[in-house]
């Protein structure tokens, strides 16, 4: 019974919706409608799923003393603390909007900033012409980084720009579009196995 | 091989940002064609039109995103455009709700009559999917939680067939579920802004017409600021970039010259 239900309202929800898809019936568009409201209540239980996954895995990580375990508890400060005040609060509290801007917002950026730094570490590093395919690469991105800032354009008489629209709207857009399809008909095929029960990972238990 | 100390490399990084800064070096900017093509979008608009804003980044894609943003607000303002703003981003609201409201209060914009900020809902697909049908069925209330019911620019809007564009502010595939969800399913039009590290997935649905236009990463915000007139951190910022990208094709020029200079010798 535990793997038969899901089993069945897999089956019978899956049906249904790809019956929607095709029919504008109103009884069709009815069941699509109120599918879609229930999605939307089930949606924010990801959320708690979520934040519980979060706790149970740092109570282990304090638990065992695994390296940095220290770090789990402002894990948990920052949890409660921004929880706590978004509840009784709500975000529009100037607390909460304070916490945001000047904790969040700047440790994001920051993160986020120091890419560039790496970046500009690891081109220089690695991208080397070693091979065809490593040289090709090579000058297709230089093309593209000098094609997408103006001193690029004031130092090729806009060639650079030319070209790298020249590189994204024909290879690029060809290689993406190939992608796109590769990609489609492996989710339709792998929808077709879940719904008819084939591929049952979803479910756990390794089979 | 020799390498140059990383060290070294960060501080070249380092400079090549903060002397444009310093210096307010101001290249000119060409406007490419998916940027015009969004400007003439939203321009060929007769006042009173809806627009739909999504916020879909955090704060670690604010630089790229909010001046592109800020750059359409201040056009919908000054053209009467209505602005419904969203997120489907959780860490999104606070960063799209300050944007609004400055810029609203730059340009005289009223809540609940020119613009209107519904926050974040969990469930990204199912958010779009759900204002195909009925917008108050996900948004009961505004980011303030005044009830849809009673904000005036709301009366006459049920779902996208009132949205005249959709405009989603990416860091990551939400674009991608914007189009498969609210232009194949519903024929939402649709426009982008986008962080540079997605601009090249972003071309396939700008040759099928499925975006109408799309702001690529700093550079599309210095080319929008450019068309709506109103120069600011775009502008500021495409220079810095513009020094960095030309510090790191630099590098790897030399690091490939370094290398084939070894590699001769040792044959």
């Amino acid at each position: 019974m535990k793997r038969q239900v899901p089993l069945v309202l897999c089956f019978v929800f899956g049906i249904a919706m790809i019956f929607t898809q095709f029919s504008p019936h109103s009884f069709s568009q009815g069941i699509y409608e109120e599918v879609i409201s229930w999605a939307l209540i089930i949606g924010p239980f990801a959320l708690v799923l979520a934040t519980v996954t979060l706790i149970q895995t740092h109570t282990a990580r304090i638990r065992r003393r695994t390296e940095h375990w220290q770090y789990s508890f402002v894990v948990f400060a920052g949890l409660i603390v921004m929880v706590l005040i978004g509840m009784f609060f709500k975000p529009q509290n100037p607390m909460f909007v304070w916490l945001y801007n000047n904790v969040q917002l700047p440790m994001d950026a920051t993160m986020f900033s120091l890419l560039a730094f790496f970046i500009a570490s690891a081109a220089y590093r690695a991208f080397r012409a070693r091979t065809f395919e490593a040289s090709l690469l090579l000058i297709t991105a230089l093309i593209v980084m000098m094609g997408n800032v103006p001193i690029g354009n004031l130092l090729s008489n806009d060639t650079a720009s030319e070209a790298r629209q020249w590189i994204l709207d024909n290879p690029n857009l060809s290689a993406r579009r190939g992608i796109i399809l590769g990609v489609s008909l492996g989710v339709i095929s792998q929808s077709i196995r879940i719904i008819l029960g084939i591929e049952r990972s979803y479910l756990g238990g390794g089979d | 091989m020799p390498n140059i100390d990383r060290r070294i490399v960060f501080i070249l990084v380092a400079l090549a940002v903060i002397i444009p800064m310093l210096l307010s070096i101001n290249l000119p900017v060409s406007v490419s064609e998916p940027t015009q093509n969004f400007y003439d979008y939203v321009e060929a608009l007769p006042a009173g039109s809806t627009i739909m804003i999504a916020f879909d980044y955090g704060p670690s894609s604010l630089a790229e995103l909010n001046p592109m943003a800020k750059a359409l607000l201040k056009q919908c303002f000054d053209r009467d455009i209505r602005v419904i703003a969203i997120t489907l981003v959780v860490d999104a609201p606070t960063l799209a709700s300050a944007l609004i409201q400055q810029v609203a209060a730059e340009k005289g914009a009223v809540d609940g009559e020119d613009y209107v900020f519904l926050g974040f809902r969990p469930g990204a697909v199912q958010v779009i999917l759900g204002m195909g049908t009925d917008i108050a069925s996900v948004y009961d209330t505004d980011y303030n939680g005044t009830a849809i019911s009673e904000i005036p620019m709301m009366q006459n809007i049920t779902n996208y067939d009132q949205i005249d564009l959709l405009v989603d502010f990416a860091s990551s595939d939400t674009v991608e579920s914007w189009i498969i969800y609210a232009n194949v399913q519903y024929n939402q039009q649709i426009a982008a802004g986008v962080t540079g590290v997605i601009i090249a997935q972003m071309f396939p649905y700008l040759q099928t017409g499925q975006l109408v236009g799309l702001l690529s990463g700093i550079l599309g915000a210095a080319e929008y600021e450019n068309l709506v007139g109103a120069p600011a951190k775009g502008m500021q910022w495409i220079n810095v970039e513009s020094f960095v990208h030309l510090l790191i094709v630099v590098l790897v020029i030399i690091g490939n010259i370094t290398y084939f200079i070894y590699r001769t010798r040792e044959e």
